[in-house]
């Protein structure tokens, strides 16, 4: 970044800039000599302690973080003049001696240093002296000196040792039989490695601070500055770069990095589109209809790439609900009711067919290692798949008939949600003393296809440790759960919730962390996930016909985006390679693409041709216009 | 529409469908046996889940003039009888908003 001259000149107050036009003063053609020589420099006497007058920042603080900057930037002599100017020190000389023996090995040096460095007494004292000795035992070990290092342990560790559990370890790496394997064994890389810079470190969290100032201290702040400025940026899409961050300026993305322009509309499914996934390499787009068809499309990382329809697989004996690409891309999964299919992706052709449930498949999620597959059912049960579509472990009759579940990436768990299999009781005739305790029926009016009975059943996330299968968590929800993804720390649980919220729930402390509302979702299944850089985001579909987008740590609802046709936006899935992108699918029987309005031209799609389905089935649907009639995408 | 799961019953006696086993009633919600279909003995229930009706039209009955839908089980498409939704005669009135299930097309699922 280039800055105009006047910019330095306007603050000469500033301190760190005094140096800069001092030593222009001092030395009028620097070039001249490599090592110039010039006069001490002054002290600048200065009133007050802080950087401002109206400032909480202490100066002395300050100068040596600036000094330890320009230390480890390389500008020694910068340094050394701001210490003279300043009067400050980075560190006082026994520090830096403490340093010294440290990096050097002189290790009776250091040991004697230590006392001075302001270490708490006693336990402090004694687990620093561990650590340096330890070092100490382990570079004799590396180099072969076993007497001395035997000595070290006898004499200086085992009489420091607070826990019996610390030394055995230790002692066993007398046995190594060479330098590496002792590196390997301890963990450590040896004198010449960063071990000691490490002990360094190490040691550093019983000096004072004030003594010793954590390395790299000010790009820490800095960091922690950077971190809050994108906490707050709530469009935050773009990757953390020094591209995209400059001290000069506070943080805040572009709103037209966002996606919230259809950029494509993919028409080709004949009835209602209920599910969506982008394959792991970001390439390819897979949908599944209630036509009885998985499209797999072929969509490109590229800007502006040609959409095409990479493989239309129609060999479903019902409507298609779930969708699960593996790790590779491979394999797709599809599940027509009870029957779970796979299918090679490149060819089209179905490997297999799995008809081990006896209702429908609800659920469809890969384990983290590529090794199989998990499937959830509405008949309760939970199995585990090979990667070669044999069953290899079923967990039983669960407590609940699966609606979702899904494995969190560290494979640790397996959150399902579900309903409680206390199926409910239908309503009795009037005047029918035989009544179960629920026979309160909802409105039911004859537009109504399956008519809402009594609604009385429990609605569970349940949360199995994945080694045992055992339930660890399990949460009573008011509401029908339709969608369970988890965020790529495995921390967060995100569910959608009927009536109208979507929930998300910590793992780690088992409790609710936000809620995000706006969405429309009553009876029907209706999928969110997490987008964008880091996840920061949270889109869902809605019955309302509109794309919810929202902050995730904020929960703040950033966007409702128009544009499909009546019925439900059923699922979303944004692109696990491209931040800026996301599907959305409909009972409209369409796909829409979401990207940035900026520095996007208009998708070439020849995707309405491929296959001519007659399209409707009577059901009087207005098609949606072609994309180049798209309102939204008019204004580009 | 959208897409929803089936829904699943409890009580002594389930009725499904035929041909699929998809849940369509129980015993409990039962109003009168003494009913015909096209496929001979038919019953009429208080409610009926996972079926699909379909248009209103009026159709002359044994026992009067009637607004009926047919109604379909949801998965496999099977046709299982009709839904009243309007009695033109005031003592059949009763049956308004109830469903009329073939005998022969259901099977006990539980
Ligand atoms: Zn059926």
């Amino acid at each position: 970044m280039r800055l105009p001259e006047r910019e330095y000149d306007s603050n000469p107050t500033s301190p760190h800039f005094h140096h800069r036009a001092n030593s222009s003063s001092l030395s009028p053609s620097p070039k001249a000599n490599g090592h110039r020589s010039r006069g001490p420099v002054a002290k600048v006497e200065l009133p007050g302690a802080t950087i401002y007058d109206d400032s909480y920042i202490d100066r002395e603080e300050y100068i040596r973080l600036v000094i330890q900057s320009l230390r480890d930037i390389g500008y020694i002599e910068s340094a050394a003049t701001l210490e003279a100017e300043s009067g400050y020190v980075m560190e006082t000389s026994r520090v830096a001696d403490f340093r010294r023996c440290i990096l050097e090995g002189a290790w009776r040096e250091a040991e004697e240093a230590l006392e001075h460095l302001g270490v708490a007494e006693d336990d402090g004292l004694w687990e620093a002296k561990f650590l340096i000795s330890q070092q100490k035992y382990l570079e004799y070990l590396e180099t072969g000196k076993t007497t001395k290092a035997l000595h070290v342990l006898r004499n200086e560790l085992a009489p420091l040792h607070m826990d019996p559990e610390q030394l055995q370890p230790l002692s066993s790496l007398v046995m190594c039989s060479d330098a590496a394997d002792l590196r390997q064994k301890a963990g450590w890389d040896g004198a010449h490695g960063s071990s000691r810079r490490r002990l360094l470190v190490n040691l550093q969290s019983y000096i004072p601070s004030s003594l010793m100032i954590p390395p790299r201290r000010f790009v820490t702040l800095l960091d922690q500055a950077r971190l809050r400025q994108i906490s707050q940026c709530v469009y935050h899409n773009a990757p953390l770069t020094s591209r995209h961050f400059s001290l000069y300026a506070d943080h805040a993305c572009d709103t037209d990095l966002f996606p919230r322009i259809t950029t494509a509309i993919l028409q080709v499914h004949g009835d209602e589109v209920w599910s969506l996934e982008w394959s792991h390499n970001g390439k390819f787009l897979a949908s599944a209809s209630k036509d009885k068809s998985v499209i797999i499309w072929s969509v490109g990382l590229n800007r502006n790439p040609d959409i095409s329809l990479h493989q239309h697989l129609q060999d479903h004996p019902f409507a298609v609900g779930c969708l699960a690409w593996s790790l590779d891309d491979t394999i797709l999964l599809s599940s027509s009711e009870q029957y779970i299919k796979m299918w090679n992706t490149e060819t089209g052709i179905c490997i297999r067919t799995i008809e081990a449930h006896t209702e429908t498949v609800s659920a469809l999620a890969w384990v983290p290692d590529g090794s199989g597959f998990i499937s959830g059912s509405q008949d309760r049960k939970i199995n585990l798949w090979g990667s070669d579509g044999k069953l290899r472990d079923s967990w039983g009759i669960t407590a609940i008939r699966i609606t979702d579940l899904a494995v969190t990436p560290d494979f640790t768990r397996l959150v399902a949600v579900g309903e409680s299999a206390k199926d409910p009781v239908l309503p009795t005739p009037r005047g029918d003393s035989v009544t179960a305790p629920n026979t309160n029926r909802n409105g039911n009016n004859g537009n109504n296809p399956t008519p809402n009975g009594a609604r009385t059943q429990e609605h569970l996330m349940i949360v199995y440790d994945l080694t045992t299968k055992q339930p660890e968590l399990s949460v009573s929800l008011g509401g029908q759960l339709t969608s369970v993804k988890i965020s790529s720390d495995s921390q967060y649980a995100l569910v959608n919730h009927a009536p109208d919220e979507i929930h998300l729930w910590d793992l780690f402390t088992g409790r609710l962390a936000r809620k995000y509302t706006g969405q429309r979702q009553g009876r029907h299944i209706i999928r969110s996930c997490f987008g964008g850089v880091d996840g920061n985001f949270v889109v869902s579909g809605s019955e309302d016909g509109n794309v919810y987008i929202w902050h995730r740590d904020r929960a703040i609802l950033l966007d409702v985006l128009t544009g499909h046709g009546s019925g439900s936006v059923n699922s979303v899935a944004w692109n696990p390679r491209n931040a800026q992108m996301f599907a959305s699918c409909s009972d409209d029987f369409t796909i829409r693409l979401w990207e940035p309005s900026s520095g996007l031209a208009h998708r070439t799609a020849d995707v309405q041709s491929h296959e001519s389905e007659p399209g409707g089935k009577g059901k009087g649907k207005s098609r949606e216009p072609w994309v180049e009639d798209d309102p939204a995408s008019r204004s580009l | 529409m959208g897409m929803s799961y089936r829904r699943y019953l409890a009580g002594a006696r389930v009725y499904g469908c035929l041909s699929c086993r998809t849940h369509l009633t129980t015993i409990h919600s039962m109003i009168s046996r003494a009913f015909n279909g096209q496929h001979g003995r038919a019953y009429l229930f208080e409610d009926v889940v996972n079926v699909i009706e379909g248009e209103p039209n009026d159709r002359q009955m044994t026992t009067g003039n009637h607004t009926v839908r047919d109604i379909y089980c949801c998965k496999c498409g099977t046709t299982l009888g009709w839904k009243y939704d309007k009695a033109y005669e005031q003592s059949q009135k009763y049956k308004e908003g109830k469903y009329i299930l073939e005998r022969n097309l259901l099977v006990d699922v539980q």
